[in-house]
């Protein structure tokens, strides 16, 4: 009989532990309709001031959750896998907004509520009616000019057997390959096959001057390398790192573009606290409060309002002194084509 | 008196035991020892040794974030141990003496946690939940740890299980102990080391826990290491590095003192042995 | 009457204790996996979702040559990692196992707490001792033993370190048991009979702290497989394991249906070896600890 008792204790618990949580799932479920109280974001870590975010709290009389991803793909993932109902605004970027939208797993945005979202600059707003833009990054090449076999003046330079073990790079098929294919001639979001092909071996070269994917400020700071293909924003830690006279200079391109990408909020479908979610975007993109967040977080901005009002510093930063800022391409939805990145990305990491 | 040439050789041996432990011990620690040193890095995150500051401790204790990500993966651990733990241990025991229909295949399935890659069954385990309406937190981040807990745990009690163990059994329950008498007072006493060294074990992978973490979190709370995991993108901050040093500082603080008690209470014992 | 009594003798303990690890087992584990055997016949959709109609083009994409290479690298590196870690960790045992319990207890307690620490932390710290301007650098500057900094970052040497330091104690806690258990008595015999110490190791000793090895061997061998995270922080993230593949189709490239299959070829390559193993040694259940 004791025994019996035991185990219905242990399955007890178990229930205990489902129910416990479903509960808390109904509780938020019922407080939907009076004004929200609780907002969940799920984004990148160390890139919102956490001053700004207490001020939120304390003028809406909420608290804000936030939980953070370690790569892009998390988002996707719990997006995908049915979890974007736990978050009431998730950080993604615009390469993945068509997918988003088209698979339903993002609510339209009504910018009504949202006013501050015309101090975004809109020529390079894609899936307008889905998302917010945040802050956004070049993906371009720094080097240090003294230890540097080369001076970098195209992507075709980072193939320059001189540089066997000198470049960290930042990982990712989509990432890697438009540098290629722009260094061929071809469209950066080529679905051609021959085309990502020749990519391909243009890759293997690049790949064996590689010395780390990831990790591209400390390898740059700590002289491991002395080429990186890193974000802006990387770029300007690593240079204020170094100090005033340091030798990290940016690529000075002549004719290849570089790759723009931003991060921004959507608000998944079925989150359940979207009054509030409007309110923190109307917050986040108001000049003043975006110029506060760019003092501690120097990445490049949208908000054209806000970089204006950003403070002297920000607007002279080294990291974001370059002149071919206009000469952009972006990363596009390749459709079918995925399927050759990826087998190729994984081709050229398995090696020989 | 002159050591015996036997004598002499076990001392050697002795020796060449010691310095190769200490070496053991030595690259173990290592990455610790760094990562106490760096705590103390005037850098805003660590890629060299930039010069000496202490302002990193101050900056913990009013990061709740940090804190709490700490205290919630110790809740963690500690509940996955004990339920773990418990589950494993009768689990243990009724595998190895029922014979039952479908246990090998339970025996096999003990496996698979161990074999598969810890993302796929965190995936799986993701999608189930959210089909069946589990919102995500700490009790799905609960019941993912214990699913790679238990087969460790299980495996290494059923390691101590010995055979003459059941006669044991068999002799109390003959004099009249109830079964539940004989499981507390016989069995248990005979494999408790296997228990603890399940207990240890469980509490290690759950709180170092990083990829079943990741993908079962919910938005209000975060593990330690999947906020570690999630500073991957800029750097580590110091303030991380300072946090460890302290949990091992109560670590090795606590095991002093455990041990001091430890032989206080044997020598009072001893003491009321003598009176 | 009889039946009733032997439900009470025999299936209610049984169902007692067997219980809830086997309706964990089935909820939390065989659940899961079917789902994933399932979706690695599904194909994968435009978005990166799962589509719901049966095809075999995963297990058609395996057969290309790049997951072969992938998967004898992967084994080739994991068994390396599994021969050097039972090398190192057995006489670190057998020292352990022979000194007096209290000792023995407090020995593998301190093995144990640096992994209370993150992981992810202890290997970022070989990186920092490591790296170009790191200590050891330095030092080797100025003791004069190389004029420019030596590349200990991002080699195959690192990793290894990486990964015998984060498997090692999974090898030495079995080892150290089966050690322990190993009666003293039968070594006195053995000695006493005139065998040699290095007779009585390998015809006594070896053989009897067998299995402690083989779990050693399954427990160091499978999850170094899967180590991904030591190869993409040690390794620069050049090098790609099963692993850090399987960790890719569910993450960044978003294929869970090739994800699944690699996910069940895994299981099927790991299931062989155990079963290989376990009729080669005639082991019937796997000690640990």
């Amino acid at each position: 009989m004791k025994k019996t008792m035991s185990i219905l204790l242990t399955m007890i618990l178990i229930m205990g532990l489902f129910t416990g949580c479903t509960g808390t799932n109904a509780n938020s479920e019922s407080d939907k309709a009076a004004s929200s109280t609780e907002l969940n974001i799920y984004m990148w870590q160390q890139y919102i001031s956490d001053d700004l975010i207490a001020k939120f709290e304390e003028e809406n009389n909420a608290k804000v959750n936030l939980s953070y991803m370690s790569d892009n793909a998390d988002a996707i993932t719990k997006l995908t896998a049915g979890g974007g109902q736990e978050y009431d605004l998730i950080m993604t970027c615009d390469a993945y907004m068509e997918s988003l939208v088209d698979g339903g797993y993002v609510e339209k945005i009504n910018f009504e509520n949202i006013p501050n979202a015309s101090n975004i600059n809109d020529s390079y707003w894609t899936a307008k009616e889905y998302c917010v833009p945040y802050l956004m990054n070049y993906i371009y090449i720094i080097y240090n000019k003294d230890t540097s076999p080369v001076e970098i003046k195209s992507y075709n330079d980072l193939i320059n057997p001189a540089l066997k073990g000198q470049i960290a790079s930042i990982d990712g098929a989509r990432n890697l390959f438009p540098i290629a294919l722009v260094a061929l001639g071809y469209d950066p979001n080529s679905v051609n096959e021959s085309e990502i092909a020749e990519a391909y071996e243009w890759l293997v070269k690049y790949n064996d001057n590689v010395v780390a994917y990831g990790n591209a400020e400390q390898n740059l700071t700590n002289g491991t390398a002395s080429v990186a293909f890193t974000y802006d924003g990387n770029a300007s830690w690593a240079m204020s790192e170094l100090g005033k006279d340091n030798n990290l200079v940016i690529a000075d391109f002549e004719n290849d573009p570089v790759q723009l990408g931003f991060d921004l909020y959507v608000i998944p479908k079925g989150a359940k606290h979207v009054d509030l979610a409007e309110k923190f975007l109307n917050y986040i993109t108001d000049p003043e409060v975006m110029a506060a967040n760019l003092v501690e977080y120097p990445y490049s901005c949208p908000n054209d309002v806000a970089v204006q009002a950003a403070s002297e510093a920000y607007r002279n930063d080294p990291a974001r002194d370059f002149d071919y800022k206009q000469n952009v391409f972006f990363q596009e939805d390749v459709g079918e084509a995925i399927t050759i990145y990826n087998d190729y990305y994984q081709k050229l990491k398995v090696g020989e | 008196m002159s050591l015996s040439k036997l004598q002499k050789r076990k001392r050697f041996g002795e020796l060449i035991g010691m310095i190769y432990s200490i070496a053991i011990y030595t690259v173990l620690y290592i990455p610790v020892l760094v990562m106490m040193i760096f705590s103390f890095n005037d850098q805003r995150y660590n890629y060299y040794w930039n010069g000496f500051t202490t302002e990193w401790y101050s900056k913990l204790f009013s990061n709740s974030t940090v804190i709490g990500s700490l205290w919630y993966s110790i809740i963690i651990a500690v509940l996955a141990t004990v339920i773990s733990v418990t589950i494993a241990t009768i689990g243990a025991l009724g595998l190895r003496k029922y014979e039952f229909r479908g246990r090998k295949f339970i025996n096999n399935m003990l496996f698979i946690p161990i074999i598969v890659p810890e993302i796929v069954l965190a995936v799986a385990l993701l999608i189930i939940f959210m089909k069946v309406g589990l919102a995500l937190g700490m009790g799905s981040i609960l019941l993912g740890h214990c699913t790679f807990c238990i087969p460790y745990a299980v495996v290494t009690i059923k390691g101590r299980i010995s055979g003459d163990g059941y006669s044991l059994e068999e002799a109390s329950m003959d004099l009249g102990a109830s079964r539940i008498q004989t499981f507390f007072n016989v069995t248990l006493p005979s494999i408790m080391p296997g228990v603890m060294s399940a207990a240890f074990l469980s509490f290690t992978l759950s709180i170092d826990d990083v990829v079943m973490s990741n993908m079962l979190a919910g938005a209000k709370n975060s593990t330690l290491p999947v906020l570690i995991l999630s500073m991957n993108k800029s750097g580590i901050t110091p303030d991380i590095n300072a946090l460890t040093t302290i949990m091992i500082l109560v670590i090795v603080i606590a095991m002093i003192l455990n041990n001091k008690i430890k032989n206080a209470l044997s020598k009072r014992k001893k003491a009321e042995g003598i009176l | 009457m009889i039946q009733r009594n032997s439900f009470k003798r025999k299936t209610l303990p049984a169902l007692a204790m067997a219980g809830p690890v086997s309706i964990w087992m089935i909820l939390f584990v065989t659940l899961p996996m079917l789902y994933i055997i399932y979706i690695s016949f599904m194909s994968r959709g435009v978005f990166g979702d799962v589509v719901y109609t049966f095809s075999l083009d995963s297990y058609n994409t395996l057969l290309d040559s790049t997951y072969f290479k992938v998967i004898v690298k992967s084994i080739k590196a994991a068994s390396l990692t599994t021969l050097l870690c039972l090398l190192i960790g057995y006489p670190f045992a057998y020292y352990i196992a022979n000194k007096p319990k209290e000792v023995a207890s407090k020995l593998i307690m301190l093995i144990m707490i640096p992994f209370w620490t993150n992981s992810l932390m202890r290997l970022n710290s070989w990186l920092l001792l490591f790296q170009t301007s790191g200590p050891i650098n330095k030092f080797l500057l100025f003791t004069g033993v190389t004029d420019t900094p030596l590349n200990f970052v991002y080699t195959n040497g690192l990793v290894m370190v990486g990964l015998i330091t984060s498997m090692l104690p999974f090898a030495v806690l079995p080892m150290y048991s089966s050690i322990e258990k190993l009666s003293k008595s039968l070594l006195e015999a053995s000695a006493d009979l005139g065998a040699s110490k290095r007779t009585t190791f390998f015809k006594i000793t070896l053989p009897l702290t067998f299995p402690g090895i083989f779990s050693s061997i399954i427990l160091v061998f499978i999850p170094s497989l899967g180590m991904y995270y030591v190869t993409d922080m040690l390794g620069g993230g050049k090098v790609l394991y099963i692993g850090n593949i399987i960790k890719n189709q569910f993450g960044a490239i978003r294929n869970w249906p090739l994800g699944a299959a690699l996910s069940v070829l895994l299981i099927l390559i790991t299931g062989l070896l155990i079963f290989i193993y376990t009729r080669f040694a005639k082991i019937e259940d796997m000690e640990v600890v």
